[in-house]
């Protein structure tokens, strides 16, 4: 009843803003979207195989180039780009990842974040890529809604409309990938090796193998993610898409809703972004722009979760909670 | 036919430490093996270098004649030894059911079939009931119960337990002593046991490897071992002697 009902109201979410003409909020349900797809992304890795990734936004950044490279030099569809984009990253994400899965705990996280320094440099001066001036992407415009959905060419109006689409899709597929990979063999060694990395070992799992198809899967994701949003921003450019905030965001959407939840990523992205944009856009003029305000209170709420509730918010008793307000019997507490 | 396991001559050694010297052993198929010595004799060593946690500097060791000196943990363990852990490691989030399915995931690659596997051998080690319990809310002789589970679910041929009944309350030791004799007579695996009750060791072992200083000091049947002077100095002491 619960999925149905979440289903219909992300369908029907942008029908009375397209209608009003306050498509900004079809933006910020596209930005939800696409930050709760990263942030399921990285909870394979972050929370089923127990191995915190700082430097996710590199895949991000493969995915955006590699698209609009195979659509400005080849003519590739979007679609198509998409998957080439997935190919690329993971292959990259494999032949990096397997070297420092011997780093554990601490020291895998800092190996994360020095090859994201690294790509910053790369992607700031590699010619192929256009260097620091970047690579646009070149739309025509007024190719109508199902066009757009077929190619994810927006330009103009029906954009806003069109990309809270595209992210719904590509949400809802990575939802349901994330789902399937959670109930197979892969979800239960993930969370073994997390557990514990010898007890894994000494039952037959490879631990530095699964510790890399862990990462791969939220590589695959986070290229989809780059894709998409290099087709919306019709531009890539290397600060912008090796931007600290695609590493942050879909992590602590994760940690806020419910690490090693599904519905943790999607929950705290509820939250979080739209706190960024309401800040953006209520201090934009004010004499408070640009000062980071959404940053700080970032702070304060990951302090408050970590402090308050370390699990997330969706280990509250919220079961609990609707059965009182509903009049109900409280739920049996689990047996044990 | 080659032995199921061979240990050849296995020397290991911790900087100026030498942990294992020049041991050698053997284990038969269905066979229950007790590895005694005092603290520090190196059985957990041993067991490890078995195991493919730790390799032998020297020497080798063979599981049906092949070479497994510097294979890695999860490929011994696909090769037919499982093993449990002198400090617990279950895997703490997950529930008992789920620790077992992974062991159970070693044979198969669906999930379902994991799971049948899994309530099976659950009932047969007596963790019915216990299915939904996270690993670490189980009591600790019951977590040492879950981690053979999860070993047996692994279906090896081998299985070292490094003292499985260590920190147990009499009655939860004797529990425990029952089910490794019920593995092996329903299961019919070679069975390896480190131990410091000499209590259990003794009146469950076919054969009794003693382990002093890194070395094997002797081996043999439990009554004799229990009966050799040299064994009786190095380990058992006087309060032993007495009763024997």
């Amino acid at each position: 009843m619960a999925w149905v009902a979440a289903a219909l109201v992300a369908l029907l979410y942008p029908i009375p803003f397209e209608r009003s003409g306050y498509i900004y909020y079809e933006t910020v349900g596209f930005l939800v979207l696409l930050n709760a797809m990263l942030g399921i992304g990285w909870n394979i890795i972050g929370g089923w195989a127990g191995q915190f990734d700082f430097g996710p936004n590199i895949f991000f950044a493969i995915g955006a180039y590699t698209a609009a490279l195979l659509f400005i030099h080849l003519g590739w569809n979007a679609w198509l780009g998409l998957l080439g984009a997935v190919v690329v990253s993971v292959v990259i994400c494999a032949v990096v990842t397997y070297p420092v899965t011997r780093l554990r705990g601490h020291y895998f996280a800092i190996a994360t974040v020095a090859m994201w320094m690294i790509a910053q440099p790369i992607g700031a001066t590699w010619e192929l890529i256009n260097g620091s001036r970047g690579l646009f992407i070149p739309v025509a415009a007024g190719g109508g809604f199902a066009h757009g959905m077929l190619t994810m060419e927006f330009a103009g109006r029906g954009k806003g409309l069109g990309f809270y689409y595209l992210a719904l899709l590509l949400f809802a597929l990575t939802l349901w990938g994330a789902r399937a990979v959670e109930r197979s063999k892969l979800g239960f060694y993930f969370r073994a090796v997390r557990d514990d990395q010898e007890g894994a070992e000494g039952i037959g799992i490879d631990s530095r193998l699964y510790k890399v198809i862990a990462r791969c899967l939220m590589a695959a994701v986070f290229a989809a993610g780059g894709v998409l949003y290099g087709f919306w921003a019709l531009a890539v450019f290397p600060d912008q898409v090796l931007e600290v905030n695609w590493n942050i965001l879909p992590m602590m959407a994760v940690v806020v809703g419910g690490l090693g939840r599904l519905g943790g990523a999607v929950l705290g992205s509820i939250i979080l972004i739209p706190i960024s944009q309401l800040m953006t856009a209520t201090l934009g003029a004010g004499p408070l722009a640009g000062r980071g305000i959404d940053i700080i209170i970032y702070g304060a709420v990951i302090m408050l979760i970590a402090g308050w509730r370390p699990n997330g918010l969706l280990s509250l008793p919220w079961q609990r909670w609707a059965g009182r307000l509903l009049g109900r019997a409280p739920a049996q507490p689990a047996k044990g | 036919m080659p032995p199921l396991l061979q240990v050849e001559s296995c020397t290991k050694r911790f900087g100026g430490l030498v942990a294992n010297r020049d041991v050698s052993l053997v284990i038969e198929p269905g066979e229950i093996v007790g590895l005694i010595g005092p603290n520090g004799a190196g059985k957990t060593t041993l067991f490890n270098c078995i195991s493919g946690a730790l390799h032998p500097d020297e020497g080798r060791i063979r599981l049906d004649g092949a070479d497994i000196s510097h294979a890695r943990l999860e490929r011994v363990c696909r090769l037919g030894i499982a093993r449990t852990w002198q400090v617990v490691r279950s895997f703490g989030r997950m529930t008992a059911l789920e620790n077992v399915m992974c062991g159970a995931l070693r044979r198969t690659n669906r999930v379902g079939p994991a799971r049948a596997r899994a309530l099976e051998l659950m009932a047969f080690t007596g963790l019915a009931g216990k299915e939904d319990t996270p690993a670490a809310g189980l009591t600790l002789a019951d977590k040492k119960r879950l981690e053979i589970t999860r070993a047996l679910a692994t279906a090896p041929r081998l299985l070292l337990l490094d003292e499985a009944m260590s920190g147990l309350t009499p009655i939860e030791t004797a529990a425990a002593v029952e089910l490794v004799r019920r593995i092996h007579r329903e299961l019919g695996l070679a069975i390896c046991v480190v131990e410091h009750v000499m209590e259990v060791v003794m009146p469950l072992s076919h054969r009794v490897i003693v382990l002093d200083h890194g070395e094997k000091l002797t081996e043999g049947p439990p009554a004799e071992v229990a009966r050799d002077e040299r064994v009786i100095t190095a380990y058992l002491g006087d309060r032993y002697r007495a009763r024997a």
